[in-house]
């Protein structure tokens, strides 16, 4: 197992090293001028050009390349050309927002996916099962930001139950932390739950027709324990494994509820880097995100085995 | 714990929270009264506001760093940091004197050389500043209180180059803080203005945080734009980000915010529906539409397809697409200058209420147009540019011309439109934009309008007769001078098509009911804002 983690961990480090060179590439021939959106609108062209050389924008390809790759090597990973704060700092700033916000939505959305798909497996072919197959059909047609307004429009403006935007961090305080994550957490997790609760239930149909079942059933096992205990645990793989594959969709949905929630989270400071070509924000993150998507996967790897004993490294 | 009474803990705290059993603290409920939140019309990325000239640095800046002049409602430089000023009478040397008790946020006094230094680094990237050097033969420092400039010839428009609030305006920083080099950013936000910067709550992206300097010494006269007592009536004001309207919109109902400076006009409807919000004009010198050719490059380096497409332009099919049916917020422009200031004329502007189709086909057949392709750069993430984009396309189609619309982004324009190869090269044929109105008073900060070719804004028109008229403006020894000049320069600008003006727009503004003292101008005053 030790000797499969350390293999696993050594494998990133190609994968993050073609991730840096991609995304360095990319944002390289990708049209776009940060000096030009410094300098403003009055800016002469000239004034363009000094920011850009003072910014180091003017020089070759792999110089850049050989001195920013230098510096992550050293952990550093660089400075925003606009606010002139380490990246390090700004990711730092943004992690708590959008961690708790992926946190809460993970925890929602398998509360909420795993037993609905589980029922809608038991109850197959009934309403409850229609039922639930349409809400799935639902979240993954209604975008995220339609089910934001809506459920900001009633829940904050209607009924003045929750706020509209921000957040507040949990050191203030449980129920100000989880007030401000209700709603973006729920629309996040709307989809969420759609993808899991499919998964689970197309498994479950299958686990729930084999012959071990049968035996439980006759053996007077009660319909609860036959479920959760005996077919779910069965079933659980492939649900791990959309969970994992579900933290990219994650991701991608907190840039848009984080917009949305005004949260200001990892989402929207890659959005706004982006449409401002802050580079080394832009590269610093999506090394990050990219280095979490590998580390998920490993951690997804080794719950197999929890769940799975047959399952070795 | 078994779930029955889990159950009932839950049911409990829950019914708590709806009832606003848990009460925030009564703390945050004292400081919510002092504490004015604010939606600025985009991000503070950077808080340098001669190292980035974008107008929300400029807004932030204006409340943490003070000026030695500030213009009022009617145009006019006042006195700010400035006790007295003096010219020689051969008006080669000025003498100015600063008000006494002036200290930075770090308890140092403003002495006179942390103006001049100010000046120095200012002079470098404001384009008024940029003709004061060229002129000048010394700025120095006399005693702590006094600084002279000398000049080779006289400059009558001294005090508005220092008063002026377009970006970037000369603020007065620590001379440590000013020796940075104006083509990079400094790292320090020390200023003498009413509210000191939070840097430690300062969330690029997401808040700014001001709070209020208590050493600040306003003057005795009524505020009146930059210019008289800037009394801070809150002792913190928060910048909301949000990149949203309708969450802004949101918050703002739900009084989670205090006072939205720029809200969507689509959403205009709804809060004036709302009991508890006003709504008014945000800045009264609104917007100039505008889309630039390159007059590099065919077809547009042939002034008749220029002139075409000037003539075929009505002027309401582009303001409709931006403000929507309100009659309120917009008005034909036949010129460059802004309406409802002292510079705003007609002269010359018949072309630009001609709505000919006729007319402009009739040009373009004389002009020589053989159907090049006019490669349309069009930033789609900006509501106002797509908007212009769209109406554009329509109309050079109209014409007969033949339209390469590229669809993109802010950033992608921004790049693209100083590229001055080909348009099939890289380069291009068009872009929108528009320009502040509280640009386009005057020739002194107006970049849009110069026509000195290789040094002009994108596009590079060479027009000496306006380059004449802009001369003879900043050289007008009265204002009738000034408004011949401006006669000449947009007479020129018309026949000549420096750019086309798709007309002139306004934006709302809207505040809770419970803030007050909020007025119009060019950018959102604070000072005088209270909140009960």
């Amino acid at each position: 197992m030790l000797a499969f983690v350390i293999r696993r961990i050594i494998t990133t480090i190609p994968v993050m090293a073609f991730v840096a060179l991609f995304v360095f590439s990319l944002l390289y021939i990708a049209p776009g001028d940060p000096a030009a959106v410094i300098a403003g609108d009055q800016a002469s062209p000239a004034d363009v050009e000094r920011i850009r050389a003072s910014l180091g924008l003017d020089r070759a390809y792999l110089v850049r390349f050989g001195e920013w790759l230098f510096r992550v090597l050293q952990g550093d990973l660089g400075t925003s050309i606009f606010t002139s704060l380490p990246v390090t700092q700004l990711i730092g700033q943004r992690i708590e927002p959008t961690l708790s916000l992926m946190v809460l939505t993970l925890i929602f959305a398998i509360v909420i996916a795993v037993p609905m798909g589980v029922i809608a497996a038991w109850k197959a072919g009934t309403w409850i099962d229609k039922f639930a197959m349409a809400f799935a059909v639902l979240g993954f047609s209604v975008p995220v930001f339609v089910v934001g307004y809506l459920l900001a429009y009633t829940f904050a403006l209607k009924l003045d139950w929750l706020p509209v935007q921000g957040y507040t961090p949990l050191s203030q305080g449980f129920w100000p932390w989880l007030r401000n994550l209700i709603l973006p957490a729920v629309t996040l997790g709307f989809v969420y739950i759609a993808l899991i609760a499919r998964i689970t239930r197309a498994t479950m149909l299958e686990v729930l027709q084999q012959d071990y079942i049968r035996t439980a059933r006759s053996k007077g096992l009660g319909q609860r324990s036959i479920l959760f205990l005996h077919a779910l645990k069965n079933a659980a793989v492939p649900v791990i494994t959309i969970i994992g594959i579900g933290i990219a969709l994650l991701i991608g949905g907190a840039v848009v509820t984080e917009s949305v929630f005004a949260i200001p989270g990892l989402g929207r400071l890659t959005v706004d880097a982006i449409l401002r070509r802050d580079y080394p924000v832009i590269q610093g993150v999506v090394l990050m995100f990219s280095f979490v998507y590998v580390l998920v996967n490993l951690l997804i790897d080794l719950a197999y085995t929890l769940v799975d004993p047959r399952i070795r490294y | 714990m078994d779930r029955r009474t889990f159950l009932k803990s839950a049911a409990g705290a829950g019914t708590l929270a709806a009832t606003g059993g848990i009460a925030m603290p009564a703390l945050s409920q004292g400081a919510a009264a002092k504490t004015l939140r604010f939606v600025p019309q985009a991000n503070l990325a950077n808080f340098d506001p001669i190292w980035g000239t974008q107008y929300v640095v400029r807004n932030a800046a204006a409340l943490v760093w003070d000026t030695l002049y500030g213009i009022d409602e009617k145009f006019q430089p006042q006195r700010q940091m400035v006790e007295s000023e003096e010219v020689s009478s051969d008006g080669l040397t000025w003498t100015f004197k600063l008000r006494p008790g002036l200290k930075f946020h770090d308890g140092e006094p403003v002495l006179a050389k942390d103006v001049v230094q100010s000046l120095i680094r200012w002079s470098a990237r404001d384009p008024m500043g940029l003709m004061i050097r060229g002129i000048q033969n010394e700025i120095v420092a006399v005693d702590d209180r006094t600084w002279k400039w000398s000049l080779k010839q006289p400059y009558p428009k001294m005090l508005l180059a220092l008063a002026k609030n377009n970006a970037p305006c000369s603020f007065i920083m620590p001379e440590r803080i000013a020796k940075t080099d104006p083509f990079t950013q400094i790292t320090e936000y020390i200023g003498s203005g009413p509210m000191k910067f939070a840097r430690s709550e300062w969330v690029p992206g997401a808040k700014a945080v001001f709070e209020k300097f208590a050493d600040y010494v306003p003057r005795s006269e009524p505020a009146s734009w930059l210019a008289g007592g800037k009394k801070m009536l809150v002792d913190r004001i928060e910048w909301v980000i949000m990149p949203d309207p309708a969450t802004a919109a949101a918050a703002l109902q739900n009084g989670e915010v205090d006072w939205w400076e720029t809200p969507l006009a689509d959403l205009v409807p709804v809060l004036k529906k709302h009991k508890d919000i006003n709504v008014d004009i945000g800045d009264p010198l609104g917007n100039i539409g505008a889309f630039r050719m390159n007059h590099l490059f065919p077809p547009f380096n042939n002034l008749k397809v220029r002139q075409a497409v000037m003539t075929a332009l009505n002027q309401e099919d582009y303001m409709r697409s931006i403000v929507g049916d309100d009659d309120k917020l917009w008005k034909p422009l036949p010129g460059f200058f802004t309406p409802g200031t002292p510079g705003y004329t007609e002269a010359g502007g018949e072309m630009m209420k001609m709505k000919n189709v006729a007319a402009a086909k009739k040009l373009l057949a004389e002009s020589g147009y053989k159907g090049e392709p006019v490669v349309c750069v069009v930033a789609q993430d900006m509501s106002a540019t797509k908007s212009m984009g769209d109406v554009t396309a329509e109309l050079l189609k109209s014409i007969g011309m033949n339209v390469d619309f590229v669809a993109t982004d802010w950033g992608t324009v921004g790049a693209r439109r100083a590229q001055k190869t080909p348009p099939g090269q890289g380069g291009w044929s068009m872009f929108h934009t528009w320009h502040a109105g509280a640009d386009c008073i005057n020739p002194a900060s107006y970049t849009a309008i110069r026509a000195n070719g290789d040094k002009a804004w994108f596009g590079w028109p060479d027009v000496p007769s306006v380059e004449t008229g802009v001369t003879d403006w900043f050289s007008a020894k009265d204002e009738a001078q000034e408004k011949s000049a401006i006669d000449a320069i947009n007479k020129a600008a018309v026949e000549n098509v420096v750019y086309v003006p798709t007309g002139f727009y306004l934006g709302y503004q809207a505040w809770r009911k419970n803030v007050s003292g909020v007025v119009s101008g060019p950018l959102p005053f604070s000072w005088g804002v209270s909140k009960a």
